[in-house]
């Protein structure tokens, strides 16, 4: 079963002193349950606006998209309920300890709440936060406030994950738990959309890889599929190809 | 034009919303009550601020008073005939006076009074025949620099002493003709207030109550309002938020009740910080202790100061939040904000501690209405016509504030924090040409 459509998406934005502008041109994809789509592109490829669509923060010019059957133009708050959103600008609010923070994400992403204090638990306990759940966000370290932003982007447990660049800044250590975040998370039978400029990244986790340049969705399909298409073992060397027009 | 993906199309709550808004409220509120500058505007201050800035106003101005009090007044007492001589007499004996011998010309005495070098001329002069209605009748001439504190002393000191003397004096010459007193003077002014302490008491609480009312509502939602706003932007929760399973309107509304609720709350706690210390900090002024303060108000003036303070609340943190939503960090949002607070001060504009009264033309201007509305109903004074004007007002322009808002939201820039530049800015260009409401 398809958990995410996108059908289309565009969007363009009017700059003031450059008139309008297209980030996203008719960008169609869909992914299943338990696939790992990877967003590949450099910097300014429309990555972030093609997520940010998906998570209902930017409306589409044109075209739409599909969460667990929710049309996100007409059922935004459905399509939110149903994916968590994680990205560098995504913060937690420094005032709430860890433990509050993760109980107030489920419940107003409407975890059913006889079982929110029994998911908390288990999501401290899954990620490692136990000895400071009581400690407030703002007194925490990178690594501990990471572990709590994935813990909230999955404390209603939903189906479909979005995650902009998880990686960016962070330390090889800190990288690779995210990595074997996202791996874990998709054995559990979770779609998981993210977004890299880092081939390896790419490489280790996605099922399926979408290279983007200019705001256009350039090839998709598994590494093994890109590597027949174009000849190119090395996924950096089939990204090149792409992006020269070689496609 | 399609609107933005639960951009507000309006304020209305559906009942399945109110618990997400309940929600979002309490989360605002959790981490607001933790926050030092919140903690200290919006509860702190209110209680303890303005007590504390009138007991140290009145506490300057005794001991200011003292001081003076304890300064001596130089006078120099000229032509002081054989007859009245007491009256020098008396002057020496007073403590805050020193008699200074006069050492020639009147000019020169005045030459020493401009140069500051004595506080006061006095001048006595027989009074010439026809002012003269009994022999030994007199004329004192005060000389003295309104200008110096010190010289306006001086002056009252011997105006008392001058006073004394010729009331002794007029008693004897009244005894020696065999008259009362009252009938050698002609007529007498004798001044009586008929107002009470409580009534005096009321009246210090009218004028004060609202004013410190209005300022402290305004103080409560100032940190808040920046807070939810440009604080969210500056410590990148604001899209956090957005990505919440709440609509547009749930977070706009949680957000607005959380600020309209502390700038309640300042309110609230400035009212009862008011009346606790009133007493205390203003027996100095009033000349009874604290104990003997006493004030009355009607019943029906607590309703109407209630109803005073939420409309005051919903107006500032309507307006506040609109302002520094365009803020990026919490210090572009003080700046963006402070404008707002200024209209605290009206109701000072509005004649506030003059006698005028609630009238239809200062009903219709906002936030000054209430302060008016507010002491006239301490006072005892219900114009209801016009308190159903002025809340009109106040609820109208909260309504053009939502309104502004809904319209503001749906820019979708403005709602992602993409948007940078002023909120004047952004009605010039966009709400009033119409530009894209995509724009990035």
């Amino acid at each position: 079963m398809e958990t995410v459509v996108a059908e289309d998406l565009t969007k363009t934005f009017y700059d003031e002193s450059r008139g309008e502008v297209c980030a996203v041109e008719n960008m169609s994809f869909a992914c299943r349950a338990g696939e790992v789509l990877g967003l590949l592109g450099s910097n300014g490829a429309g990555k972030t606006t093609t997520l940010r669509m998906l998570a209902t923060i930017l409306r589409p010019s044109s075209g739409t998209a599909r969460i667990m059957g929710h049309d996100l133009i007409r059922d935004p708050e459905a399509v939110r309920r149903s994916l968590g959103f994680y990205s560098t600008s995504t913060a937690l609010y420094p005032r709430l300890t860890a433990r509050e923070t993760l109980e107030f994400f489920a419940r107003v992403n409407r975890y059913p709440a006889a079982r929110i204090e029994e998911r908390v638990s288990e999501l401290v306990g899954r990620f490692g936060i136990a000895e400071f759940q009581d400690a407030r966000v703002e007194k925490l370290s990178s690594g501990m406030r990471q572990r709590v932003s994935i813990a909230r982007t999955v404390a209603h447990d939903p189906p479909v994950l979005v995650f902009d660049e998880p990686t960016v800044g962070l330390d090889v250590i800190a990288a690779l738990e995210m990595q074997e975040v996202i791996r874990t998370l998709s054995e559990e039978r979770k779609t998981i959309i993210f977004s890299t400029h880092i081939m390896s990244e790419a490489e280790k986790l996605c099922d399926t890889i979408a290279i983007i340049h200019r705001g256009h969705l350039l090839a998709s399909g598994t590494l093994e599929h890109h590597r027949r298409c174009t000849g190119k073992h090395y996924l950096e060397d089939v990204f090149v190809h792409y992006v020269r027009g070689g496609g | 034009m399609a609107s933005l993906p639960g951009a507000p199309s309006s304020f209305r709550l559906s009942s399945a919303s109110r618990s997400t808004v309940f929600l979002l409220y309490l989360r605002e509120l959790r981490s607001a009550l933790r926050e030092r500058s919140i903690v200290v505007n919006s509860i702190l201050l209110p209680v303890f601020l303005y007590p504390l800035l009138l007991w140290v106003m009145v506490t300057g101005a005794t001991l200011a008073e003292g001081m003076a009090e304890g300064t001596r007044s130089r006078v120099v007492v000229r032509g002081v005939p054989e007859a009245h001589v007491e009256m020098l007499d008396s002057l020496r004996a007073a403590p805050d006076v020193e008699v200074i011998v006069p050492l020639g010309a009147v000019e020169e005495a005045e030459d020493m009074l401009a140069r500051g070098d004595v506080d006061l001329v006095v001048d006595f002069g027989i009074a010439s025949a026809r002012e003269a209605a009994m022999p030994d009748n007199f004329s004192v001439r005060l000389s003295y620099d309104r200008s110096v504190e010190r010289s306006r002393r001086a002056r009252a000191r011997a105006t008392a002493a001058v006073t004394r003397y010729r009331d002794r004096w007029l008693g004897r010459q009244a005894r020696e003709l065999d008259i009362a007193q009252a009938e050698l003077e002609g007529f007498r002014i004798v001044s009586n207030s008929v107002s009470t302490e409580r009534q005096l008491g009321t009246l210090l609480l009218s004028e004060l109550l609202p004013l410190f009312l209005v300022i402290m509502v305004a103080l409560g939602c100032f940190v808040p309002a920046i807070d939810t706003t440009a604080g969210e932007r500056e410590r990148s929760t604001w899209e956090t938020t957005l990505t919440l399973a709440a609509s547009r309107t749930d977070i706009v509304v949680a957000k607005y009740l959380f600020v309209a609720t502390l700038g309640l709350t300042a309110g609230v706690l400035n009212v009862v910080g008011v009346f606790a210390a009133i007493g205390p900090v203003t027996a100095p002024i009033t000349g009874s202790s604290a104990a003997e303060f006493e004030y009355s108000l009607p019943a029906l003036a607590f309703p109407v100061v209630l109803l005073g303070t939420v409309s005051l609340s919903l107006f500032f943190a309507a307006a506040m939040m609109i302002l520094a939503a365009f803020a990026r960090t919490f210090k572009e949002g003080q700046g963006m904000v402070t404008p707002i607070y200024w209209l605290a001060l009206l109701p000072l504009l509005l004649g506030q501690g003059s006698e005028a009264t609630l009238t239809p033309v200062v009903a219709a201007i906002p936030v000054g209405n209430v302060a008016m509305m507010l002491r006239d109903a301490v006072r005892g004074v219900f114009q209801w016509p016009l308190i159903l004007e002025t809340l009109s007002v106040q609820v109208v322009a909260v309504v053009c504030c939502l309104l502004v808002a809904r319209s503001v939201l749906r820019f979708e820039d403005f709602l992602i924090g993409a948007y940078d530049g002023s909120f004047w800015r952004f009605l010039k260009k966009r709400l009033i040409t119409g530009a894209p409401r995509s724009v990035h």
